[in-house]
Order: C-alpha cells, then sequence, then structure tokens
C-alpha cells in the first residue's frame, strides 16, 4: 500500500537539495548522515583545506621559482666588450668568442645582437632613445656546464687579455643578493603555511569534536545496546573520513580552480617576487596531501575523542 | 526472587529455570547509588531475579525507578554495594568484556532512544548489526518482528514521523530482536491508550512465556492488576516486595 504524501519520510521527499546533502555527507555508517552538523563541517572543512591549499601551492611555487632563479642565475656568465680605440668592435668580438669556443665548460656563447639591447636598454631610456650611433658595449650571453664548469679566474683572465675592454661578469653579487631574496621569500612561505596548517588542525579538530559531541546520543545508545568500543569508533571514524574528504576535496577543487584562473588571467606578471602565473602542473598532486591531512586530524581527533567519551561511560 | 530474605517470584520449575542451584540473573546486594556529591537515590537495595521470572517495578515519581534500571542495563555504577549479573561481579568485570553482557539485556528506554536518521527497520535491526552479521541473515527476522508489532507498514519511515505508539513499539522491537535473557522497559505503556498497553503486555507476557526475564518499570497500576506478576515497589531509594 502506498504510503500517504504526509507520511512520506521527509529524507524520502527532500529532492534536489536531499540529493546535494547526501552527496556530501552520506557515510553509510550507522551515524547520522545528512545531518546539520555534517553540512557544517564539510563546509568548514573545505573552507580551511581551501586556504592551506592555496597557501601551500604558493610555498611550493615560490620555493621552485627560487631554486629555478638561482640555477638559471648560477649557470649564466656575461661578457662585457666596451669600445676600446685600440681595436676595431668585430675584433674585439671575435677574440673574445675564440677564447670561450676553447675553454672547456662553456655549453654556448651568444652575442646580442641590436635588437636584443635594444630591448635590454629601451625600458632605462625610453622607446626610440637608443639609436645605431650610441655607443654600447657588446654583450656575450654565456650559459655554462653546471656539471663541470669552467675556472672562472682563468677565464676572467684569459677574456681580460684577449680583447681591451673585455670584462667576464659571474653575476655572483647578485646571485648571493637574489639567493639571498629568494630563500627569504620561501621561508616566509613555508612559514605562513605552518601557521595556516596548524589553525587548519585547530578548526578541523574543533569542527569533529562538535560533530562528535552532537552525535553523542548515537554513540550511547550503540554503547548500551552491546557495541563494542571497537565497532563504535570504526564507525565514528569512517564517518569523518568521509566527511573529512568530501571537505578536503571541495576546498582542493577551489584552490585548483583559483590557480588555474590566476594562470588565465596573469600569464607572465609576478607580485614582488611571488608568480601570480599559476601553480606548475607538476606541482598539482603534492596538493591532494591536504585534504588527506585533513582527513587524517578529523579521524585521529574522532578516534580519539570517541575512546574518551566510551572510557566515560561504565 | 529475594529481598530481605524473602524468597519471591518464580512459578516455571517445569522449565528448569527456578532451581536454588541455577545462577541468580541478577543480583543486588545492599547497593547505594547517589549521583555526584547528592543525597543517595537508593539505599541498601537488595534483591535477585531469577531466569524466566517477570516482575513489575513500581513507586512514585523521583522514587529510584530509571536509577535502578539504570544499574540493571550497565549504564550507570554503583556507589557502594555488590552487583551481580549472570553470574558475574560487574565491579571486577574488565570493560571489554561488558558488551557481551549488554547484549543480552534487552532495553526498552523511557524516551526510547531510537535514532532518528535510521529507519524504523534499521533501528530495530541494529542490535542485530552490531553483532556483525550479515543483513542477509537478520532481514526476515527483523521483518516478522515489525509485522508482529503493527509496524510493517512503516519499516521505511524514521522515528520523527512515527506516532508516539509507533515509536514504542519500535523501541520494544529493538530491545526484543536480539532474543534477550532480560528485557527490561521503562513506563513501555507511557505513552499508549489503554488497548495498545494491553497489546503490548500480552507481548511481554508472550516474551517470558518463551523464556526471557522481564521487568517493567511503570506507574499503570491496571497494568500491574491485569499482569498479576510480583511488584518490586521503590519508595525513597529503598525496595520492598508485594506479591
Amino acid at each position: 500500500m502506498a504510503e500517504k504524501p504526509e507520511n512520506l519520510d521527509p529524507m524520502e521527499r527532500r529532492g534536489l537539495s536531499g540529493l546535494l546533502a547526501s552527496l556530501l555527507v552520506e557515510t553509510r555508517s550507522v551515524m547520522p548522515a545528512a545531518g546539520a552538523t555534517g553540512v557544517s563541517l564539510v563546509l568548514v572543512i573545505a573552507a580551511m583545506c581551501f586556504l592551506a591549499s592555496l597557501t601551500f601551492g604558493a610555498a611550493l611555487s615560490v620555493g621552485r621559482a627560487a631554486d629555478s632563479w638561482t640555477s638559471e642565475l648560477a649557470g649564466a656568465l656575461t661578457v662585457e666588450i666596451k669600445p676600446s680605440p685600440d681595436m676595431d668592435k668585430d675584433s674585439q668580438l671575435d677574440a673574445v668568442m675564440s677564447v670561450l669556443a676553447k675553454t672547456p665548460g662553456i655549453k654556448t656563447a651568444r652575442p646580442l645582437d641590436q635588437e636584443d639591447m635594444r630591448a635590454l636598454l629601451e625600458p632605462w631610456l625610453g622607446q626610440g632613445n637608443v639609436t645605431d650611433d650610441l655607443p654600447l658595449p657588446t654583450l656575450i650571453a654565456v650559459e655554462i656546464d653546471m656539471q663541470s664548469p669552467p675556472d672562472m679566474a682563468g677565464l676572467a683572465f684569459q677574456i681580460a687579455a684577449s680583447a681591451p675592454g673585455a670584462l667576464l661578469d659571474t653575476h655572483r653579487q647578485w646571485q648571493a643578493q637574489l639567493l639571498q631574496a629568494a630563500r627569504t621569500v620561501a621561508w616566509l612561505a613555508y612559514g605562513v603555511l605552518a601557521i595556516v596548517a596548524a589553525t587548519t588542525i585547530a578548526i578541523v579538530t574543533f569542527a569533529t569534536r562538535a560533530g562528535l559531541s552532537a552525535n553523542r546520543e548515537v554513540v550511547e545508545v550503540l554503547h548500551l545496546i552491546g557495541a563494542k568500543d571497537r565497532f563504535i569508533a570504526r564507525e565514528v571514524q569512517r564517518h569523518f573520513l568521509h566527511l573529512g574528504l568530501r571537505g578536503g576535496l571541495i576546498g582542493l577543487a577551489l584552490s585548483a580552480l583559483t590557480f588555474l584562473a590566476a594562470g588565465f588571467s596573469g600569464q607572465s606578471e609576478s607580485l614582488f617576487l611571488v608568480p601570480v602565473w599559476g601553480l606548475p602542473a607538476e606541482l598539482y598532486p603534492w596538493l591532494l596531501l591536504v585534504p588527506l591531512a585533513a582527513s587524517l586530524v578529523a579521524v585521529l581527533t574522532a578516534r580519539v575523542t570517541v575512546f574518551r567519551t566510551l572510557e566515560q561511560m561504565l | 526472587m529475594h529481598q530481605n530474605g524473602k524468597r519471591c517470584g518464580g512459578g516455571r520449575d517445569e522449565l528448569g529455570f527456578f532451581h536454588d542451584s541455577v545462577a541468580f540473573m541478577i543480583r543486588f546486594e545492599n547497593v547505594g547509588m547517589r549521583y555526584g556529591m547528592g543525597p543517595e537515590v537508593l539505599r541498601d537495595v537488595s534483591f535477585h531475579l531469577a531466569p524466566g521470572s517477570f516482575h513489575f517495578l513500581t513507586g512514585p515519581s523521583g522514587a529510584g525507578k530509571t536509577s535502578l534500571l539504570k544499574l540493571m542495563f550497565l549504564a550507570s555504577r554503583p556507589s557502594r554495594g555488590l552487583i551481580t549479573m549472570f553470574g558475574r561481579d560487574i565491579a571486577t568485570l574488565p570493560h571489554h568484556e561488558l558488551p557481551a553482557i549488554r547484549r543480552r539485556i534487552g532495553v526498552v528506554f523511557q524516551e526510547f532512544r531510537l535514532l532518528d536518521h535510521l529507519t524504523t527497520y534499521e533501528n530495530v535491526a541494529l542490535p542485530l548489526k552490531i553483532q556483525g552479521r550479515t543483513e542477509d541473515s537478520y532481514r526476515d527476522d527483523v521483518h516478522e518482528l515489525l509485522h508482529w508489532v503493527g509496524l510493517g507498514e512503516r519499516m521505511k519511515a524514521r522515528p520523527p514521523t512515527l506516532s508516539g505508539g509507533e515509536k514504542q513499539r519500535a523501541a520494544i522491537a529493538r530491545a526484543v530482536v536480539g532474543q534477550p535473557d532480560l528485557l527490561l522497559a521503562d513506563e513501555p505503556t507511557g505513552n499508549v491508550d489503554p488497548e495498545m498497553g494491553q497489546r503490548l503486555l500480552r507481548l511481554f507476557v508472550e516474551l517470558n512465556r518463551l523464556g526471557t526475564s522481564v521487568l517493567i518499570a511503570t506507574h499503570d497500576h491496571a497494568l500491574v492488576e491485569a499482569a498479576g506478576a510480583p511488584e518490586l515497589m521503590l519508595h525513597n531509594g529503598g525496595l520492598s516486595v508485594r506479591g
């Protein structure tokens, strides 16, 4: 016999919102599924995982960028040849290129042409102010083999001797300063990550305790009808594992979308030393650690709390 | 059943339940109980229940009926005295052995304590589920029991949509589904009309006939008189026996 509509269970006629709630919080355990505490716990975990994922992604990205800058700089040299009355420009260049070609440990050496020089100087001198008759030094971009680098002191001596006005710039001074700055920014990012992670753990812990407190009646009834502590703990853990994973994955998805959106909107922009072109693709899998960690925190908190609760009962 | 040295209860020798050599199902000796630092709500309570017995627990509100039941279904500890259940001293029983004792006791709570997020069927099947049994092994039994208590059409309904009487019957079905050795019921007819009260009494008598010891805490004198079973009377925390 069909039930009258007024007799139908609210859970059976809750429609789309009910379906959504069940997808978010249905855990198939004897613990309550689509309860208000379940939804709020999922939302809290989602919000904290979103923030934690953003911070984690930013820290990873900054760390990666700092490594990249320092390694790129460490692998690059510049030879500067100032104009000299004792030797014409082409002869200076030929002499220095000859030295570079003979030196082991040099991968490439490329003289910058007029266009490259214009691109370098125009930001400083203004567009159209870099004219052909401007006496500019010749620059050679040199890439060295990091595995077997050349003897820098010997190379500098040979270059200086090969042509008047030729000078090797090893970027050492810049490299040290940039390395220091990059390290500072990376540590700053990891510091912020540590604070956000600690806050996330604290909030997930409190939210889990609140969720379990709301379900204390269920735990008590299970206990009184003869459920073993292990059974109750397993059910509670499974419940909070599902809630934690769902909240965590929602937060992860939102943060991944944020990184992607940043990638699309600010292709090559950067904010101070922090790149805002999104997260390098190979770093996305690392973000999975965030929901996993949040779920682990929720499960461990639930386990400890439920055993403590059961110990207080007879 | 003994109280102050007097034997009471019994009448089922043909079933082999009441011989003195048989271990008592429940034995209280000089049990006292207080909540926190408050006054004793139970004082020097001594009695024992034999297997297969049927008793009522009566007394005015606040006399300690629910407290006594809480001690019997292992929800509270006594402040003093000795409680033995199924031959085991509760005070020395390891924590991990308590669930096995609880599974031998079916409880109908005064406020039912059905789980609102589970269906009537799931609520009633819960004692079997926690034993680790598969649903295939108990589905038919639970369906049969639900039909027997008149909830066959309400199996998928959740407690918030059940009437008071339906909740009461669901709570009773959950208490008896595991075929307990002892059934404790706290005001099981408090929310039903007299006709349903009599029907539930017949259910308890039938369970008792099948071997379950029954103790019903009630205010309902009509129920006590209709059953004609011995009566444990609580008054100001002390226990006396009638019948």
